[in-house]
């Protein structure tokens, strides 16, 4: 029987892995945002645009950014939506309705943002997963935190109260992209966090997507060390100490995703402001049904959107 | 002939004149001792080729099929691990989907109300035959115990297995829909609405008889929220029916 909350996650720390960060988010290219609206998107409440910028290597990543038609007279709080592994991003209208200026990004690779960057599904998790330096979720993951930088950017977005919120790969990269832009984001919701004790994860499961790393390993045996010391310098166990953000963390305990050992490990790694929601008979969903009316509170408290202050 | 079954049975004839000619190519990579996967390319009605992810037990057949019909999204995951233990299971991508995206790649959010206004051009008739090409080719392979084939899905599963009633068990683990989709059509163009009722009446799951066993969420099948447990339940009744143990997904490891 499983004890996911006494197992023990280590993921190495490799002592460059500041330094490796650091250069890969120095010297960004300019975001040279555009915005178009789309009228056919948006309601009698929210008004939705297509938004685009540029980001690692020059890619250009597109998202939805929503805003609520009824704008109070200050700035708008602004909220990161940040898509699961497999999940297109839907606009983010609901976030809006409730007071937001709302961004939900498409990372290189989604649909609207792989013009010249497609690892396909399956193959985002293992695309050069050899090499750190030319790994898939190296731009994915500056992706989401260049969507930190636009959305501050954006006129009539207040950039000191931005939220982050997503569950699986959004719970993981919202963990992570906390801890690369500290001074950014003012809190964040994770669910049944992803790309957590990613070799570990491996282990435990043989749910899609960490069981794309025992495939890539059947064919490629002599790449386990490799594939390790890769995936250290992408591990939210290596980014969490770094948050500073209050982080509401979500889990359930049957998740065959992203098993609840690991999801136990990053919240305790975290050292800010938390709370923990545990969820039993739950798997992926991670309680959802119930957990997300206390994300919206979360939120809500921190960002303090005014239909709801 | 009423019209929904004229309709129904011009898609059948289609597929009929459309040979499927699959291709199976070995993944190493999905494969262990305990099955082997194939990559399968076929095709469907309208010149499309289709794609599929299939795994078949090693050893001596024949074993139970299982049918995966493809969810609302972009991406389908290839067949779990549990699953590819018990049985033949093919997940089948339709048009538009990752994997079944040349020359057509369908748009989410957009999809759903693709060519609703007609029910001939409506995107989802070709779907549904993109599910039957599925369905034939998985009921027609030789390690399938044709006795014992059960299919999964949303709706999709229920018209599949209405329309090639050679299966022993459907579950249907959620309603043909893509919430919202339809409201945004409308909100633009309000006058759509009679012609994308008729439409979307075509494939009413309620006109879909099946008369086999069907598991449906919803529909007597009441989803409890706690996912796991929903899905080990439903992983029960689909073994039960088919001679096959049940397995917990998180159980495996």
């Amino acid at each position: 029987m499983r004890d996911p909350e006494s197992a023990t996650i280590t993921v190495p720390r490799p002592d460059d892995f500041d330094a490796f960060w650091s250069a890969t988010l120095a010297d960004l290219p300019p975001t040279d945002v555009e915005l178009t609206p789309v009228p056919r998107l948006s309601t009698e409440l929210v008004e939705v645009f297509d938004l685009r910028y540029t980001s690692y290597q020059g890619v250009r990543v597109a998202a939805w950014y929503s805003v609520p038609r009824n704008r109070p007279a200050g700035p708008l709080p602004g909220i990161v939506n940040i898509p699961g592994y497999i999940s297109e991003p839907l606009p983010p209208r609901a976030w809006s309705e409730r007071g937001y200026a709302a961004l939900a990004v498409a990372p290189r690779g989604k649909l609207r943002s792989n013009a010249v960057f497609n690892p396909g599904y399956p193959g985002l998790l293992t695309h050069n997963i050899v090499d750190r330096f030319t790994y898939g979720y190296r731009g994915f993951y500056v992706d989401v935190v260049r969507a930190v930088d636009v959305l501050g950017q954006l006129p009539g977005v207040d950039p000191t109260r931005i939220g982050l919120q997503g569950s699986s790969q959004g719970g993981g990269l919202g963990i992570i992209t906390a801890a690369l832009r500290p001074d950014a984001v003012r809190c964040v919701a994770a669910g049944a966090p992803y790309l957590c004790g990613i070799r570990e994860s491996a282990r435990l499961t043989r749910s899609y997507p960490y069981e794309e790393i025992n495939e890539y390993l059947r064919v490629h045996p002599e790449d386990e060390e490799r594939v390790a010391e890769t995936v250290a310098y992408y591990d939210g166990l290596n980014f969490a100490a770094d948050v500073r953000a209050p982080t509401f963390v979500y889990l359930g305990m049957e998740d065959d995703v992203c098993p609840p050992e690991t999801g136990f490990a990053v919240y305790r790694a975290i050292t800010a402001e938390k709370e923990l929601h545990t969820y039993p008979r739950c798997g992926h969903s991670a309680g959802l049904h119930w957990v997300f009316p206390k994300v919206e509170a979360f939120l809500d408290t921190h960002l303090t959107p005014e239909g709801v202050r | 002939m009423s019209g929904f079954e004229e309709y129904w049975t011009a898609v059948d004839a289609e597929l009929a004149a459309a040979p499927a000619r699959p291709v199976l190519t070995p993944v190493p990579a999905r494969s262990t001792d305990a099955f082997t996967a194939y990559d399968v390319h076929l095709s469907s009605v309208g010149g499309y080729r289709i794609f599929g992810f299939l795994s078949v037990p090693r050893g001596d057949g024949p074993f139970p099929g299982l049918l995966d019909t493809p969810r609302y999204g972009s991406v389908n995951l290839a067949p779990h691990y549990r699953d590819r233990l018990r049985y033949v299971v093919f997940a089948v991508m339709h048009r538009g989907q990752r994997l079944a995206d040349s020359p057509f790649q369908a748009a989410y959010p957009g999809l759903f109300t693709m060519g609703i206004d007609d029910p001939a051009t409506y995107v989802y008739r070709a779907i549904v035959a993109d599910c039957l090409r599925g369905a034939e080719f998985l009921l027609d392979h030789p390690a399938v115990d044709p006795a014992r084939v059960g299919v999964r899905g949303d709706d999709l599963a229920l018209v599949t297995a209405s329309r090639r009633p050679r299966f022993s068990a459907v579950y249907v683990n959620a309603p043909f829909d893509a919430p919202g989709e339809l409201d945004d059509l409308l909100r633009a163009e309000p006058a759509a609405e009679p012609a994308a009722r008729a439409t979307l009446s075509l494939f009413d799951p309620g006109l879909h008889a099946v008369d086999v066993p069907v598991l449906r969420a919803g529909h007597g099948f009441e989803l409890t929220h706690e996912d796991a447990a929903d899905d080990t339940a439903a992983d029960a009744w689909l073994a039960g029916k088919l001679g096959v143990a049940p397995i917990a997904k998180f159980a495996v490891t």
